[in-house]
Protein backbone atom coordinates (compact mmCIF):
# COMPACT_ATOMS: atom_id res chain seq x y z
CA UNK A 1 0.00 0.00 0.00
CA UNK A 2 1.51 3.53 -1.19
CA UNK A 3 1.12 5.92 1.98
CA UNK A 4 1.17 9.32 2.07
CA UNK A 5 2.71 10.76 5.09
CA UNK A 6 1.75 13.94 7.32
CA UNK A 7 3.08 15.40 10.46
CA UNK A 8 0.51 16.73 12.47
CA UNK A 9 1.08 19.87 14.50
CA UNK A 10 -0.37 20.71 17.66
CA UNK A 11 -3.32 22.42 17.50
CA UNK A 12 -4.04 20.75 14.64
CA UNK A 13 -6.33 18.22 13.05
CA UNK A 14 -6.50 15.56 9.92
CA UNK A 15 -8.42 13.57 8.05
CA UNK A 16 -8.17 12.00 4.97
CA UNK A 17 -9.92 8.92 2.50
CA UNK A 18 -6.27 8.35 0.89
CA UNK A 19 -4.23 5.83 3.08
CA UNK A 20 -1.65 8.21 4.68
CA UNK A 21 0.60 7.50 7.48
CA UNK A 22 -0.11 10.39 10.26
CA UNK A 23 2.69 10.87 12.89
CA UNK A 24 2.56 13.24 15.93
CA UNK A 25 4.39 13.52 18.95
CA UNK A 26 2.62 14.04 22.38
CA UNK A 27 3.44 15.41 25.92
CA UNK A 28 0.60 17.08 27.99
CA UNK A 29 -0.95 16.55 24.39
CA UNK A 30 -3.91 14.34 23.47
CA UNK A 31 -4.65 13.09 20.46
CA UNK A 32 -7.74 11.68 19.27
CA UNK A 33 -7.83 9.12 16.56
CA UNK A 34 -11.25 8.20 15.02
CA UNK A 35 -11.77 5.36 12.35
CA UNK A 36 -14.85 4.98 10.42
CA UNK A 37 -15.25 0.63 10.23
CA UNK A 38 -17.80 0.92 7.64
CA UNK A 39 -15.57 3.31 5.32
CA UNK A 40 -12.34 2.43 6.37
CA UNK A 41 -10.87 5.64 6.67
CA UNK A 42 -9.99 8.05 9.99
CA UNK A 43 -8.77 11.22 11.43
CA UNK A 44 -6.82 12.70 14.54
CA UNK A 45 -6.71 15.98 16.38
CA UNK A 46 -3.99 17.39 18.48
CA UNK A 47 -5.07 19.52 21.26
CA UNK A 48 -2.77 21.10 23.99
CA UNK A 49 -5.33 22.55 26.32
CA UNK A 50 -8.92 20.96 27.66
CA UNK A 51 -11.52 23.39 27.20
CA UNK A 52 -11.72 26.90 25.16
CA UNK A 53 -11.88 29.75 27.56
CA UNK A 54 -13.95 32.08 25.11
CA UNK A 55 -11.25 34.75 25.41
CA UNK A 56 -9.01 33.03 22.39
CA UNK A 57 -9.69 32.01 18.92
CA UNK A 58 -11.60 29.23 18.68
CA UNK A 59 -9.06 26.95 17.48
CA UNK A 60 -8.50 23.37 17.70
CA UNK A 61 -6.18 24.04 20.13
CA UNK A 62 -8.91 23.33 22.76
CA UNK A 63 -9.94 19.41 23.63
CA UNK A 64 -14.03 20.41 23.14
CA UNK A 65 -13.27 22.02 20.02
CA UNK A 66 -10.46 19.99 18.35
CA UNK A 67 -12.73 16.90 19.11
CA UNK A 68 -16.09 18.70 17.78
CA UNK A 69 -14.56 19.50 14.79
CA UNK A 70 -12.32 16.27 13.90
CA UNK A 71 -16.64 14.44 14.54
CA UNK A 72 -17.76 17.12 11.88
CA UNK A 73 -15.10 16.87 9.49
CA UNK A 74 -15.77 12.55 9.55
CA UNK A 75 -19.87 13.28 9.18
CA UNK A 76 -19.14 15.63 6.10
CA UNK A 77 -16.92 12.94 4.31
CA UNK A 78 -19.50 10.41 4.58
CA UNK A 79 -18.96 8.98 8.55
CA UNK A 80 -22.37 7.90 10.64
CA UNK A 81 -21.72 8.22 14.76
CA UNK A 82 -21.99 4.35 15.05
CA UNK A 83 -19.37 3.61 12.67
CA UNK A 84 -17.11 5.39 14.69
CA UNK A 85 -14.45 4.01 17.17
CA UNK A 86 -11.96 6.02 18.93
CA UNK A 87 -7.91 5.62 20.16
CA UNK A 88 -6.93 7.84 22.92
CA UNK A 89 -3.29 8.71 22.71
CA UNK A 90 -1.30 11.47 25.68
CA UNK A 91 -1.92 13.41 28.29
CA UNK A 92 1.30 12.17 30.03
CA UNK A 93 2.80 14.55 33.13
CA UNK A 94 5.44 16.18 31.89
CA UNK A 95 5.60 18.74 34.22
CA UNK A 96 9.08 17.96 36.10
CA UNK A 97 11.08 18.16 32.51
CA UNK A 98 8.88 21.37 31.03
CA UNK A 99 9.25 23.78 34.68
CA UNK A 100 5.51 24.98 34.51
CA UNK A 101 4.04 25.49 37.47
CA UNK A 102 2.37 22.27 39.18
CA UNK A 103 -0.69 24.58 39.57
CA UNK A 104 -2.90 22.68 37.26
CA UNK A 105 -2.55 18.74 35.76
CA UNK A 106 -3.11 20.17 31.85
CA UNK A 107 -2.55 16.12 30.96
CA UNK A 108 -4.94 14.66 33.02
CA UNK A 109 -8.09 16.90 32.31
CA UNK A 110 -7.00 16.88 28.50
CA UNK A 111 -7.34 12.95 28.90
CA UNK A 112 -10.70 13.85 30.98
CA UNK A 113 -12.60 16.09 28.20
CA UNK A 114 -11.81 13.03 25.15
CA UNK A 115 -13.45 10.60 27.95
CA UNK A 116 -16.19 12.54 28.58
CA UNK A 117 -16.94 13.74 24.86
CA UNK A 118 -16.62 10.29 23.11
CA UNK A 119 -18.78 9.28 25.97
CA UNK A 120 -21.58 11.41 25.50
CA UNK A 121 -21.37 10.54 21.21
CA UNK A 122 -21.27 6.65 22.81
CA UNK A 123 -18.29 6.38 20.35
CA UNK A 124 -16.44 3.21 22.22
CA UNK A 125 -12.60 3.95 22.98
CA UNK A 126 -11.05 0.80 21.73
CA UNK A 127 -7.27 1.63 22.63
CA UNK A 128 -5.32 4.20 24.18
CA UNK A 129 -2.21 4.72 26.38
CA UNK A 130 -2.82 8.07 28.76
CA UNK A 131 -0.94 9.98 31.59
CA UNK A 132 2.15 8.79 32.74
CA UNK A 133 5.46 10.76 32.96
CA UNK A 134 6.42 10.24 29.40
CA UNK A 135 5.70 11.73 26.25
CA UNK A 136 4.81 9.93 22.85
CA UNK A 137 5.27 9.17 19.38
CA UNK A 138 2.93 7.95 17.74
CA UNK A 139 2.33 6.80 14.20
CA UNK A 140 -1.98 6.86 12.72
CA UNK A 141 -2.67 4.56 9.50
CA UNK A 142 -6.01 6.23 8.22
CA UNK A 143 -6.97 3.18 6.04
CA UNK A 144 -6.63 0.91 8.67
CA UNK A 145 -6.88 2.14 12.07
CA UNK A 146 -3.59 1.25 13.58
CA UNK A 147 -1.77 3.13 15.92
CA UNK A 148 2.03 2.72 16.79
CA UNK A 149 2.88 3.87 19.34
CA UNK A 150 5.84 4.60 20.99
CA UNK A 151 7.44 6.19 24.28
CA UNK A 152 9.98 8.58 24.10
CA UNK A 153 12.66 9.06 26.71
CA UNK A 154 11.96 12.35 29.08
CA UNK A 155 15.37 14.10 27.18
CA UNK A 156 13.31 14.23 23.54
CA UNK A 157 10.61 16.58 24.68
CA UNK B 1 -31.96 -12.77 57.08
CA UNK B 2 -28.92 -10.50 57.63
CA UNK B 3 -29.31 -7.54 59.70
CA UNK B 4 -26.97 -5.26 60.10
CA UNK B 5 -25.47 -3.99 63.27
CA UNK B 6 -25.35 -0.72 64.41
CA UNK B 7 -21.48 0.22 63.73
CA UNK B 8 -22.27 -0.87 60.26
CA UNK B 9 -24.88 0.58 59.82
CA UNK B 10 -22.92 3.93 61.21
CA UNK B 11 -20.05 3.37 58.59
CA UNK B 12 -22.53 2.84 55.51
CA UNK B 13 -24.43 6.09 56.58
CA UNK B 14 -20.86 8.06 56.85
CA UNK B 15 -19.69 6.75 53.73
CA UNK B 16 -23.17 7.74 51.62
CA UNK B 17 -22.73 11.22 53.46
CA UNK B 18 -18.64 11.49 52.14
CA UNK B 19 -20.31 10.74 48.80
CA UNK B 20 -23.06 13.20 48.81
CA UNK B 21 -20.55 15.60 49.91
CA UNK B 22 -18.53 14.77 47.02
CA UNK B 23 -21.20 14.77 44.39
CA UNK B 24 -22.47 18.46 45.93
CA UNK B 25 -19.05 19.67 45.60
CA UNK B 26 -18.77 18.56 42.04
CA UNK B 27 -22.36 19.98 41.19
CA UNK B 28 -21.20 23.30 42.85
CA UNK B 29 -18.46 23.46 40.48
CA UNK B 30 -20.26 22.58 37.66
CA UNK B 31 -22.77 25.25 38.17
CA UNK B 32 -20.83 27.71 38.78
CA UNK B 33 -18.99 26.79 35.19
CA UNK B 34 -22.02 27.03 34.07
CA UNK B 35 -22.97 30.13 34.92
CA UNK B 36 -19.36 31.37 33.52
CA UNK B 37 -20.61 29.69 30.25
CA UNK B 38 -23.51 31.60 30.58
CA UNK B 39 -21.71 35.30 30.76
CA UNK B 40 -19.32 34.36 28.62
CA UNK B 41 -21.93 33.27 25.47
CA UNK B 42 -23.30 36.89 26.27
CA UNK B 43 -20.12 38.18 26.05
CA UNK B 44 -19.54 37.15 22.75
CA UNK B 45 -22.91 37.84 21.07
CA UNK B 46 -21.88 41.30 22.06
CA UNK B 47 -18.12 41.02 20.84
CA UNK B 48 -19.83 39.55 17.62
CA UNK B 49 -22.28 42.55 16.52
CA UNK B 50 -19.45 44.88 17.80
CA UNK B 51 -16.87 42.50 15.17
CA UNK B 52 -18.91 43.29 12.65
CA UNK B 53 -19.55 46.71 12.46
CA UNK B 54 -16.00 47.28 12.97
CA UNK B 55 -15.68 44.85 9.82
CA UNK B 56 -17.73 47.06 7.67
CA UNK B 57 -15.86 49.72 8.35
CA UNK B 58 -12.70 48.34 7.89
CA UNK B 59 -13.72 46.54 4.41
CA UNK B 60 -16.31 49.49 2.97
CA UNK B 61 -14.78 52.33 3.81
CA UNK B 62 -11.24 51.70 1.89
CA UNK B 63 -13.27 50.25 -0.99
CA UNK B 64 -15.42 53.23 -0.84
CA UNK B 65 -11.69 55.79 -1.04
CA UNK B 66 -9.93 53.79 -3.23
CA UNK B 67 -13.40 53.62 -5.83
CA UNK B 68 -13.23 57.45 -5.31
CA UNK B 69 -9.76 58.39 -5.37
CA UNK B 70 -9.08 56.10 -8.98
CA UNK B 71 -12.20 57.96 -10.21
CA UNK B 72 -10.68 61.44 -10.01
CA UNK B 73 -7.48 60.60 -10.78
CA UNK B 74 -9.09 59.40 -13.96
CA UNK B 75 -10.73 63.24 -14.49
CA UNK B 76 -7.37 65.01 -13.99
CA UNK B 77 -6.19 66.98 -16.18
CA UNK B 78 -3.04 64.77 -17.11
CA UNK B 79 -0.17 67.70 -16.40
CA UNK B 80 -1.38 68.16 -12.92
CA UNK B 81 1.22 64.81 -11.96
CA UNK B 82 1.53 66.40 -8.47
CA UNK B 83 -2.43 65.74 -7.56
CA UNK B 84 -1.88 62.02 -9.37
CA UNK B 85 0.74 61.41 -6.69
CA UNK B 86 -0.85 62.88 -3.86
CA UNK B 87 -3.82 60.77 -4.49
CA UNK B 88 -1.87 57.47 -5.47
CA UNK B 89 0.09 57.44 -2.36
CA UNK B 90 -4.00 57.82 -0.64
CA UNK B 91 -5.12 54.99 -2.60
CA UNK B 92 -2.25 52.95 -1.81
CA UNK B 93 -2.30 53.53 2.03
CA UNK B 94 -6.30 52.34 2.19
CA UNK B 95 -5.13 49.36 -0.16
CA UNK B 96 -2.45 48.58 2.14
CA UNK B 97 -4.53 48.67 4.94
CA UNK B 98 -7.48 46.22 3.09
CA UNK B 99 -4.55 43.65 2.38
CA UNK B 100 -3.74 43.70 5.61
CA UNK B 101 -6.97 43.39 7.63
CA UNK B 102 -8.25 40.62 4.93
CA UNK B 103 -5.08 38.81 5.42
CA UNK B 104 -5.52 38.68 9.44
CA UNK B 105 -9.53 37.31 8.51
CA UNK B 106 -8.46 34.73 6.40
CA UNK B 107 -5.55 33.58 8.87
CA UNK B 108 -8.29 34.06 12.03
CA UNK B 109 -10.43 31.82 10.02
CA UNK B 110 -7.34 29.23 9.04
CA UNK B 111 -6.13 29.70 12.93
CA UNK B 112 -9.28 28.55 13.77
CA UNK B 113 -9.95 25.77 11.32
CA UNK B 114 -6.93 24.15 12.58
CA UNK B 115 -5.56 24.76 9.17
CA UNK B 116 -2.49 26.93 9.95
CA UNK B 117 1.09 24.95 10.16
CA UNK B 118 4.41 26.34 10.28
CA UNK B 119 6.60 26.16 7.45
CA UNK B 120 9.91 26.66 8.44
CA UNK B 121 12.92 27.59 5.87
CA UNK B 122 16.47 29.49 6.72
CA UNK B 123 14.84 33.13 6.54
CA UNK B 124 17.05 36.73 6.97
CA UNK B 125 15.24 38.16 9.26
CA UNK B 126 16.96 41.14 9.12
CA UNK B 127 15.82 41.67 5.82
CA UNK B 128 12.64 40.69 6.55
CA UNK B 129 11.87 42.90 9.32
CA UNK B 130 13.33 45.66 7.10
CA UNK B 131 10.69 44.71 4.47
CA UNK B 132 8.28 44.93 7.10
CA UNK B 133 9.04 48.38 8.03
CA UNK B 134 9.24 49.51 4.48
CA UNK B 135 5.46 48.85 3.78
CA UNK B 136 4.55 50.98 6.68
CA UNK B 137 6.77 54.03 5.28
CA UNK B 138 3.88 55.75 3.35
CA UNK B 139 1.53 55.40 6.05
CA UNK B 140 3.75 56.10 8.69
CA UNK B 141 5.14 59.35 6.33
CA UNK B 142 1.48 60.70 6.54
CA UNK B 143 1.41 60.76 10.38
CA UNK B 144 4.90 62.14 10.51
CA UNK B 145 5.80 58.94 12.30
CA UNK B 146 9.36 57.90 11.86
CA UNK B 147 10.31 54.25 12.09
CA UNK B 148 14.08 53.20 13.34
CA UNK B 149 15.31 50.30 12.86
CA UNK B 150 18.13 48.90 16.25
CA UNK B 151 19.74 45.92 14.67
CA UNK B 152 22.09 44.74 17.32
CA UNK B 153 23.28 41.21 15.96
CA UNK B 154 27.01 41.41 15.13
CA UNK B 155 27.44 38.01 14.19
CA UNK B 156 25.84 36.16 11.54
CA UNK B 157 26.57 35.71 7.51
CA UNK B 158 27.97 38.82 6.51
CA UNK B 159 26.14 41.37 7.24
CA UNK B 160 22.96 38.73 7.18
CA UNK B 161 21.40 36.69 9.79
CA UNK B 162 19.69 33.51 9.06
CA UNK B 163 17.09 31.79 11.44
CA UNK B 164 15.13 28.94 11.40
CA UNK B 165 12.04 29.84 11.41
CA UNK B 166 8.55 30.55 9.61
CA UNK B 167 8.88 33.59 7.17
CA UNK B 168 4.95 34.45 6.30
CA UNK B 169 3.73 33.98 9.76
CA UNK B 170 6.42 36.17 11.32
CA UNK B 171 5.84 38.99 8.80
CA UNK B 172 2.45 38.47 9.60
CA UNK B 173 3.10 39.22 13.56
CA UNK B 174 5.32 41.61 13.39
CA UNK B 175 2.79 43.80 10.82
CA UNK B 176 0.26 43.56 13.42
CA UNK B 177 2.66 44.81 15.81
CA UNK B 178 3.97 47.51 14.18
CA UNK B 179 0.41 48.50 12.73
CA UNK B 180 -0.67 48.60 16.15
CA UNK B 181 2.39 51.25 16.94
CA UNK B 182 1.87 53.26 14.66
CA UNK B 183 -1.74 53.48 14.92
CA UNK B 184 -1.72 54.73 18.67
CA UNK B 185 1.14 56.38 18.09
CA UNK B 186 0.86 60.45 18.51
CA UNK B 187 1.63 62.41 15.52
CA UNK B 188 4.92 63.43 14.87
CA UNK B 189 6.96 60.62 16.81
CA UNK B 190 8.94 58.15 16.75
CA UNK B 191 8.51 53.96 16.36
CA UNK B 192 11.53 51.64 17.51
CA UNK B 193 11.82 48.03 15.99
CA UNK B 194 14.75 46.29 18.26
CA UNK B 195 16.23 43.01 17.16
CA UNK B 196 18.65 41.15 19.31
CA UNK B 197 19.74 37.62 20.55
CA UNK B 198 19.92 36.52 23.83
CA UNK B 199 20.38 32.81 24.98
CA UNK B 200 20.15 31.54 21.15
CA UNK B 201 16.19 32.87 20.85
CA UNK B 202 15.61 35.39 18.78
CA UNK B 203 13.97 38.97 20.30
CA UNK B 204 12.30 41.70 18.27
CA UNK B 205 10.81 44.99 20.13
CA UNK B 206 8.89 47.48 18.89
CA UNK B 207 8.12 50.23 21.05
CA UNK B 208 6.22 53.33 20.69
CA UNK B 209 5.31 57.07 22.44
CA UNK B 210 1.66 56.73 21.82
CA UNK B 211 -1.35 56.49 23.91
CA UNK B 212 -0.06 53.21 26.23
CA UNK B 213 -2.41 50.30 28.00
CA UNK B 214 -3.42 51.05 31.49
CA UNK B 215 -2.35 47.91 33.42
CA UNK B 216 -5.48 46.45 34.16
CA UNK B 217 -5.93 46.80 30.43
CA UNK B 218 -2.81 44.75 29.24
CA UNK B 219 -4.52 41.37 29.44
CA UNK B 220 -7.49 42.16 27.93
CA UNK B 221 -5.56 43.09 24.26
CA UNK B 222 -5.08 39.61 23.44
CA UNK B 223 -8.65 38.55 24.00
CA UNK B 224 -10.09 37.87 20.02
CA UNK B 225 -12.38 41.19 19.09
CA UNK B 226 -10.91 42.56 22.23
CA UNK B 227 -10.67 46.55 21.54
CA UNK B 228 -10.38 49.28 23.87
CA UNK B 229 -11.91 51.99 22.03
CA UNK B 230 -15.26 50.24 21.03
CA UNK B 231 -17.98 52.13 20.14
CA UNK B 232 -19.00 55.51 18.20
CA UNK B 233 -15.98 57.49 20.29
CA UNK B 234 -13.72 55.35 18.69
CA UNK B 235 -11.05 57.12 16.96
CA UNK B 236 -8.87 53.62 15.30
CA UNK B 237 -10.68 51.58 13.57
CA UNK B 238 -9.89 48.25 13.67
CA UNK B 239 -11.74 44.38 13.98
CA UNK B 240 -10.04 43.82 17.19
CA UNK B 241 -8.19 40.28 16.02
CA UNK B 242 -4.76 41.37 15.29
CA UNK B 243 -3.28 40.42 18.56
CA UNK B 244 -5.26 37.53 19.51
CA UNK B 245 -4.15 36.42 15.54
CA UNK B 246 -0.41 37.30 17.18
CA UNK B 247 -0.87 35.28 20.08
CA UNK B 248 -1.53 32.06 18.38
CA UNK B 249 0.79 32.51 15.31
CA UNK B 250 3.65 32.46 18.31
CA UNK B 251 2.17 29.54 19.82
CA UNK B 252 2.72 28.09 16.64
CA UNK B 253 5.88 29.19 16.52
CA UNK B 254 6.87 28.26 20.33
CA UNK B 255 7.21 32.32 20.55
CA UNK B 256 6.11 34.44 23.71
CA UNK B 257 4.76 38.34 23.30
CA UNK B 258 5.25 40.48 26.59
CA UNK B 259 4.07 44.08 27.12
CA UNK B 260 5.26 46.83 28.90
CA UNK B 261 3.36 49.72 29.11
CA UNK B 262 2.52 52.87 30.96
CA UNK B 263 -0.78 54.82 30.02
CA UNK B 264 0.10 58.16 28.09
CA UNK B 265 3.73 56.84 27.99
CA UNK B 266 3.74 54.07 25.01
CA UNK B 267 3.71 50.57 24.79
CA UNK B 268 6.68 47.90 24.25
CA UNK B 269 6.07 44.90 22.52
CA UNK B 270 8.59 42.19 22.60
CA UNK B 271 8.63 39.19 20.70
CA UNK B 272 10.90 35.99 21.80
CA UNK B 273 11.39 33.29 19.09
CA UNK B 274 13.09 30.19 19.66
CA UNK B 275 14.68 28.83 16.36
CA UNK B 276 12.23 26.07 15.32
CA UNK B 277 15.22 23.76 13.66
CA UNK B 278 15.20 21.03 16.25
CA UNK B 279 11.55 19.99 15.84
CA UNK B 280 11.27 20.25 12.24
CA UNK B 281 14.26 18.34 11.11
CA UNK B 282 13.45 15.31 13.99
CA UNK B 283 9.98 14.82 12.96
CA UNK B 284 9.53 15.67 9.47
CA UNK B 285 11.95 13.74 7.56
CA UNK B 286 14.11 11.49 10.08
CA UNK B 287 12.72 8.00 8.49
CA UNK B 288 11.23 8.52 5.24
CA UNK B 289 8.79 5.65 5.94
CA UNK B 290 6.84 4.68 9.09
CA UNK B 291 9.21 3.41 11.88
CA UNK B 292 8.59 -0.44 12.87
CA UNK B 293 10.70 -0.65 16.06
CA UNK B 294 10.25 -3.78 18.78
CA UNK B 295 9.84 -1.11 20.71
CA UNK B 296 6.22 -0.24 19.38
CA UNK B 297 3.15 -1.08 20.88
CA UNK B 298 0.38 -1.43 18.12
CA UNK B 299 -3.21 -0.05 19.36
Amino acid sequence: MEYSQHFLYPSSFFTSREPYIVKTVLGSCVAVCLWDKRLHFGGINHYMLPMWNGADLASPKYGNIAIEKLLERMRSMGSRTEDLQAKVFGGGDLLSVSGESSTTKIGERNIEVAKMMLAQEKIPIVGSSLGGKRGRKIIFLTDTGEVRHKFLEKHEI
Amino acid sequence: MDSLSDKQLLRELRLRLEERKTFEEKYNGLFSEYQLLGKRLKESEALKSHFISNITNEIVNPFSSIIGLSKSILSVEKQDWKKIVTMVAMIHSEAFNLDFQLKNIFTAAKIEAGEVQPNISKVNVKSLVQTVIDSFLVVARKMGIEIEFDYRIEFGFGKNFYYKTDSEKLKQILTNIINNAVKYSYKESKVIVSMWVEDDVLNISVQDFGTGISEKNQNLIFERFKRLDTGINSINQGHGLGLSITKSLLDLLNGTISIKSKKGEGTTFTISLPESSAVVNDLTDDDGGFFVDDGDELF
